[in-house]
């Protein structure tokens, strides 16, 4: 079992994790527990966040937090779901740098609040142009609805 | 010699003053993009490209962005435009008429040349763009760089004819006793002049003012149309004065057929030091102009003092 | 007054590259087509560095609602006459954004385009045709 992993399951103890392959893991984690488990991967271990992706599923919105260990080229995933009525997310941008955008994006296309972000206003779309209402990567966006006049 | 008030017109407007230098001013951008060409193993544009280049620059809209004052940003081209022009007839007067030349002529030559960067950080300041004020306080930069290393090398000429400051006098001791390039101290002072005239015209690797990839075109962003064409006219004409200036002061003076050859050789060398090199820094070019070359230009004053 | 223009215009189009939310493969293709060996400085095509100098504007990308208020603009300052050429096939119907959210339809709709050179991305030889027709048709 890897030092990361043992660490991580005695700091959370809900925490399941799934081996896709030697150098892939999923880790679920509760969504209160996401900062405790990314101080932990990132200060005591050392790795970097690599990316964030966030998923519209039937159960609510799985955000995932990819962290790649450079030493053995391994990553470390940690998944969180947020149900549909209440999708709200602690920032990681409050201690992470890195987080501020991805989250940004986030917000803007799928709808996710992140309480505690320092600038959570839309990263892509039009500030002009664009209804802030709708959440175009969600499963329920009819795009052909949609229409443009400049 | 004194000329008339047509036979002034016909000087300044069609020969030796606009029409001529223009156009032979622009036939060298041909050659220097030609043998830029054949550098890069392709061929060039056909010989009529900067005509139409011109052609088509004064027939498209005029564009004078919001906020910017009008009359300067119309103006300024026109003061290098006007100065180009007098260059000429001036310098071609002196070297068929040396008798006939003023004391002080060299350094209203050197005033002269000094206008068209001038009308250059005008027209950029007028410009009401951040782009074109970093490319105007480059542009300042430089000139200050340059130009101190310019005068001394000027020093050198005088010296040796013992101290006159007339392009006449300078003209006429090379007709006697040979060119002053056929001496250590000449030899310095005029790849020092080479080096600042490459600067002056804002070519490679001094073009920073105008860097293409870095603040889009600096000095040169807003303008469109006529004045557009007025400045690329003036950046024209000075690739033939100054060369001219280079082998009237240094190399015999223009009042021979062998002068052409001598142009074509100091722009093909231009033209190639253009070619071969990647774009100074501010910074660098401040400090290259003053220590390096300004520390050659005393050696040179030096040696010419020793007679050498 | 209009045969010294078009002849003037058709001998030196300078070009100016506006990329508009591509993908940068097009944009990767042009700076190619600038390079020593396509050699279109036969034809008097110059790259400058701002639109104020540019007879030719090469838009490339799909038009986002983000970058559409923008290219307008920058045609806007390019001074008259000028020529609007498409490259790429997202220019021409949004080819695979054209299920996208944010992708507001083929350029015609809000530029006066005078070619469009298809292909994703186009080869050098393709935009240098495209170009070349586009001047023929003056």
């Amino acid at each position: 079992m890897r030092q990361a992993e043992a660490g991580l399951k005695e700091l959370i103890h809900e925490a399941e994790v799934y081996e896709h392959n030697a150098k892939r893991l999923y880790i679920r984690i509760p969504r209160e527990r996401l900062t405790d488990a990314a101080k932990y991967l990132h200060r005591e271990c050392g790795m970097r966040l690599a990316t964030c992706t966030g998923i519209d599923t039937r159960e609510g919105f799985d955000v995932l937090y990819h962290f790649s260990e450079d030493k053995t080229g391994t990553m470390y995933t940690l998944k969180v779901l947020a149900p549909k009525d209440d999708p709200k997310i602690e920032s990681q941008a409050t201690w992470f740098p890195a987080a501020d955008w991805i989250e940004r994006e986030m917000h803007e296309l799928l709808g996710i609040d992140f309480p505690g972000h320092p600038n959570l206003i839309p990263l892509l779309t039009s500030d002009t142009d664009w209804d802030k209402t709708k959440y175009p990567l969600r499963r329920d966006y009819e795009r052909r609805n949609e229409a443009h006049e400049l | 010699m004194s000329l008339t008030g047509w036979e002034l017109a016909f000087a300044f407007v069609i020969f030796p003053g606009f029409a001529f230098t223009a156009t032979v001013g622009l036939v060298l951008t041909w050659v220097d993009r030609f043998v830029s060409a054949r550098v890069q193993w392709r061929k060039g544009p056909p010989l009529y490209q900067p005509f139409a280049d011109m052609l088509k620059l004064l027939l498209k809209q005029t564009v004078v962005p919001a906020g910017a004052s009008k009359v300067t940003f119309l103006l300024a081209p026109m003061l290098g435009f006007a100065a180009m022009c007098v260059t000429s007839v001036l310098l071609f007067y002196v070297n068929f008429f040396p008798q006939g030349s003023f004391v002080g002529d060299l350094i209203v030559l050197v005033y002269l040349f000094a206008l068209p960067p001038i009308a250059i950080i005008i027209g950029a300041s007028a410009s009401r763009n951040p782009l074109s004020a970093v490319g105007a306080s480059r542009e300042m930069t430089l000139y200050l760089g340059y130009e101190l290393p310019f005068l001394l090398a000027l020093v050198v000429p005088v010296i040796r004819t013992g101290g006159a400051i007339r392009l006449g006098d300078l003209v006429l001791a090379q007709q006697a006793g040979g060119p002053f390039l056929y001496s250590v101290s000449g030899v310095i002072a005029a790849v020092i002049v080479l080096i600042c005239i490459q600067a002056k015209l804002g070519y490679p690797p001094f073009d920073m003012a105008e860097a293409e990839q870095e603040i889009m075109s600096g000095v040169l962003i807003e303008y469109s149309g006529v004045p557009l064409a007025m400045f690329r006219l003036t950046k024209a004409m000075m690739f033939f004065l100054m060369p001219c200036f280079l082998v009237t002061v240094f190399w015999g003076g223009l009042a021979s057929w062998w002068a052409i050859l001598k142009l074509l050789a100091i722009a093909v060398l231009i033209i190639l030091i253009k070619n071969t090199n990647p774009r100074f820094k501010i910074e660098h070019a401040l400090r290259f102009f003053w220590f390096i070359l300004g520390a050659l230009g005393i050696a040179a004053v030096i040696l010419a003092f020793m007679k050498l | 007054m209009k045969d010294p223009r078009i002849w003037g215009l058709k001998k030196s189009p300078w070009v100016y590259h506006v990329a508009a939310a591509s993908c940068n493969n097009c944009d990767i293709e042009i700076l190619e087509l600038l390079t020593p060996r396509y050699d279109v400085e036969r034809f008097g095509i110059v790259l400058v560095g701002s639109p104020r100098h540019a007879d030719v504007l090469l838009v490339t990308g799909v038009i986002n609602r983000k970058s559409l208020p923008r290219v307008l603009e920058v045609f806007e300052q390019t001074p008259k006459p000028c020529l609007v050429i498409g490259i790429g096939s997202c220019t021409c119907n949004n080819h695979i954004f054209r299920n996208s959210y944010n992708a507001v339809g083929p350029y015609d709709k809000y530029l006066p385009m005078h070619a469009y050179v298809p292909g994703c991305p186009p080869k050098p030889e393709a935009m240098i045709l495209g170009v070349v027709k586009a001047l023929g048709k003056l």
